[in-house]
């Protein structure tokens, strides 16, 4: 189904008092003149009457599919489910989760579930930070195999509302925006005071499109050098040249069903050979979702690029993989 | 072969104000539960609404006793219970899920709400409930001439009888059962499951079988008023499997191709093996669903065209099936031998 018939979803995340319900409240507030629904994990204090709120507790389910990571939230699916049969059309979605979520069930749950796919589309995961307090939560010491949620909630964020500016000094900020940039290189970063944000930057902007990722090109790759020292970091590739379908098919399938725990999100436009088109993807853990995209043009050069957000990534082994796709690294591969 | 025949006028036409989620019917009685809370009855001969009932915060399902005097309704913020005489209405907003009621017999109906399954009476009175499931329930169905309860949640289904809030037995699988169906016979309980597949015990011994490979998640399956044959969707076409004997293992089902995305499953009463489908494209398809051999691709012995997607079917009589669309319309279609 096209895109522009689907209802856009977007998942707001963030800590107790990073401002999340602040946002929320704005957005449900502000004249936009559209009819929206709230799922929310967390009890803020949504005063709407206006908006149709519902309250969900979180039940993440496995999936039989053999994806380890696999898991999906069977709130959501039962409660959006139950607003699509719904007579009024909703013109957004909103889903609040908790400060301790994981975004991933959220995020598969629209690869997952084919009666929410064909009739909604993940949007975009904003992310809100207190620019004040949230080095604290991202130096906080987790006993092994915890995850650090604040780290996990950037990492896969299409958009970090930096809430608060106004209430840390300007090192704080700068100190802030740069360890965000080292889990999430590609991530717009949206310095804000008392939430107050322009809605067009985190409302219909199609992250999770396939078209999008490549408009958003510029900010694909921006390539940090000076990482901290954190585990959860970006790994931005790219590789001029051609790829051969079949080695790329088999290196991404191998290196997701087995490293797919770790690997937040992903993103590619690629080159394969023989195609006139673009192919592009993009990915949650295991699941990916990939369509070619537009045709090369005449004396582009072709070219692939690939971006990973995940924990304990190996950029040379990554890079290693990725280079002995391309077509001509033939019989050496 | 798809036969087309002028098609008959329907017995009746009604329209409700809503989108409606649920059919129910029972003698005289058709309940429509409309998606954003009112419950509306018509009457089955005429159609004509004669008592409309509000539950806050939507509908889910909705469900009358089998000799009509009382009602249960289910929706995503609680339950109610309606007596027709005197019209009384017993609404608990509960805040709690509640996407199934089903009656055992006159005086008994089970009711979702949330984690757990209550028992109540016709008035709505606790009798007794079954210990919290793993997660929000998802359906229910009585066993044992209403003895026994099988509550569907994420990891299991598990049984329950009055006499302990703990399971009498429990069929683990683990996913999430979305839909449950149990024949009259009581010697299967098939689930549908969100990772696409059917999964079936036998209940004398628990032995377990999954159907896979469906290509969307199983969210309705119906037995047969004989008990021999399980309609499912999860695909384009509906499925048929024969439980006739040892049950389904080792073999295909029959299916049914008429619809893009199946909306609503209703077998006619009766041993003839006749199937009504509905799909999100507004047409019913009635089936001779047990025809063929195993493995047959099946063609709908006959079909209606609707203007809006198929909400929910019910059969009224043998030669009567209800169909309620999403835009309100509720049409009563008269349906010959097939």
């Amino acid at each position: 189904m096209s895109t522009s018939q689907r209802v856009p979803v977007t998942v707001l995340t963030g800590f107790l008092g990073s401002g999340k319900t602040t946002l929320l409240n704005r957005i449900l507030t502000e004249r936009h003149g559209m009819r929206i629904a709230v799922i929310e994990n967390e009890f803020g204090e949504i005063g709407i009457d206006d908006a149709l709120v519902v309250d969900a507790e979180e039940e993440i389910f496995e999936m039989n599919n053999g994806c380890i990571c696999c898991t999906v939230r069977g709130d959501l699916i039962r409660i959006l489910g139950a607003l699509m049969r719904r007579r009024e059309k909703f013109d957004h979605i909103l889903i609040e989760t908790t400060g301790l979520a994981d975004p991933a069930p959220v995020a598969q749950t629209f690869f997952m579930d084919d009666e929410i796919a064909a009739q909604l589309r993940l949007d975009a995961i904003v992310t809100v930070v207190d620019a004040a307090h949230v080095l604290r939560h991202l130096d906080e010491e987790k006993p092994e195999h915890v995850e650090n949620e604040a780290v996990e909630q950037i990492a896969f964020a299409d958009r970090v509302v930096l809430n608060k500016t106004d209430l840390a000094d300007q090192a704080t900020v700068d100190e802030v925006i740069s360890r965000i940039r080292a889990v999430n290189a590609s991530v717009e970063i949206i310095p804000t005071r008392h939430a107050e944000v322009d809605l067009a930057r985190i409302m219909d902007v199609g992250a999770f499109d396939l078209d999008r990722v490549l408009r958003d090109d510029p900010a694909f790759l921006t390539d940090t050098e000076h990482q901290h020292d954190t585990t959860v970091t970006s790994v931005g590739i790219d590789l001029p040249g051609e790829l051969d379908e079949d080695r790329l098919n088999r290196w991404l399938g191998d290196l997701l069903r087995t490293r797919g725990a770790d690997i937040f999100r992903s993103k590619g436009i690629l080159a394969l050979a023989g195609e006139p088109r673009q192919y592009v993807f993009q990915g949650v853990h295991m699941l990916l979702d990939g369509d070619f995209g537009r045709v090369w043009q005449e004396g582009e050069a072709r070219r692939n690029r690939l971006v990973f957000i995940g924990r304990g990534l190996d950029r040379d082994a990554l890079e290693r993989g990725f280079t002995g796709c391309l077509a001509d690294a033939g019989v050496a591969a | 072969m798809s036969v087309t025949t002028p098609s008959a006028a329907p017995a009746w036409e009604a329209a409700v104000d809503d989108a409606p989620v649920a059919i129910h019917v029972r003698r005289d009685l058709v309940a429509v539960a409309g998606a954003e809370g009112t419950v509306w009855l018509l009457d089955v001969a005429s159609g004509a609404v004669t008592e409309a009932l509000t539950l806050p915060g939507g509908l889910l399902d909705v469900a009358l006793a089998p000799d009509a005097r009382h009602l249960a309704a289910a929706g995503p913020l609680g339950h109610a219970l309606w007596a027709r005489d005197g019209g009384r209405a017993s609404v608990f907003e509960t805040g709690s899920w509640s996407s199934k009621a089903a009656w055992a017999n006159m005086e008994r109906v089970a009711v979702v709400s949330g984690r757990r399954a209550l028992v109540l009476d016709a008035e709505g009175r606790e009798l007794w409930a079954p210990e919290p499931a793993a997660s929000t329930v998802t359906d229910v169905a009585w066993m044992r001439a209403g003895r026994r309860l099988a509550v569907a949640a994420y990891g299991a289904v598990r049984c329950h009888e009055r006499h302990t809030p703990a399971p009498v037995a429990t069929y683990r699988y683990v996913g999430s059962h979305l839909a449950l169906a149990v024949p009259a016979t009581g010697r299967w309980i098939c689930s549908g499951n969100q990772d696409a597949s059917i999964h079936i015990w036998r209940t004398r011994d628990g032995s377990e079988l999954t159907m896979s490979g469906y290509p969307e998640k199983v969210s309705r399956l119906a037995f047969d008023d004989t008990g021999t044959w399980l309609a499912a969707d999860g695909a384009p076409d509906v499925t048929v499997w024969d439980f006739s004997g040892k049950g389904p293992a080792g073999t295909a089902p029959r299916t049914l191709t008429a619809h893009e995305t199946v909306t609503a499953l209703a077998w006619r009463p009766g041993p003839a093996g006749h199937l009504a489908s509905g799909g999100d494209d507004g047409t019913v398809a009635l089936w001779r669903a047990t025809s063929g051999r195993p493995q047959a691709r099946l063609r709908p012995a006959r079909t209606f065209a609707g203007a809006a997607a198929v909400a929910a079917l019910a059969w009224a009589a043998p030669h009567l099936l209800i169909a309620a669309h999403r835009d309100g319309r509720v049409v009563a279609h008269r349906v010959p031998d097939l």
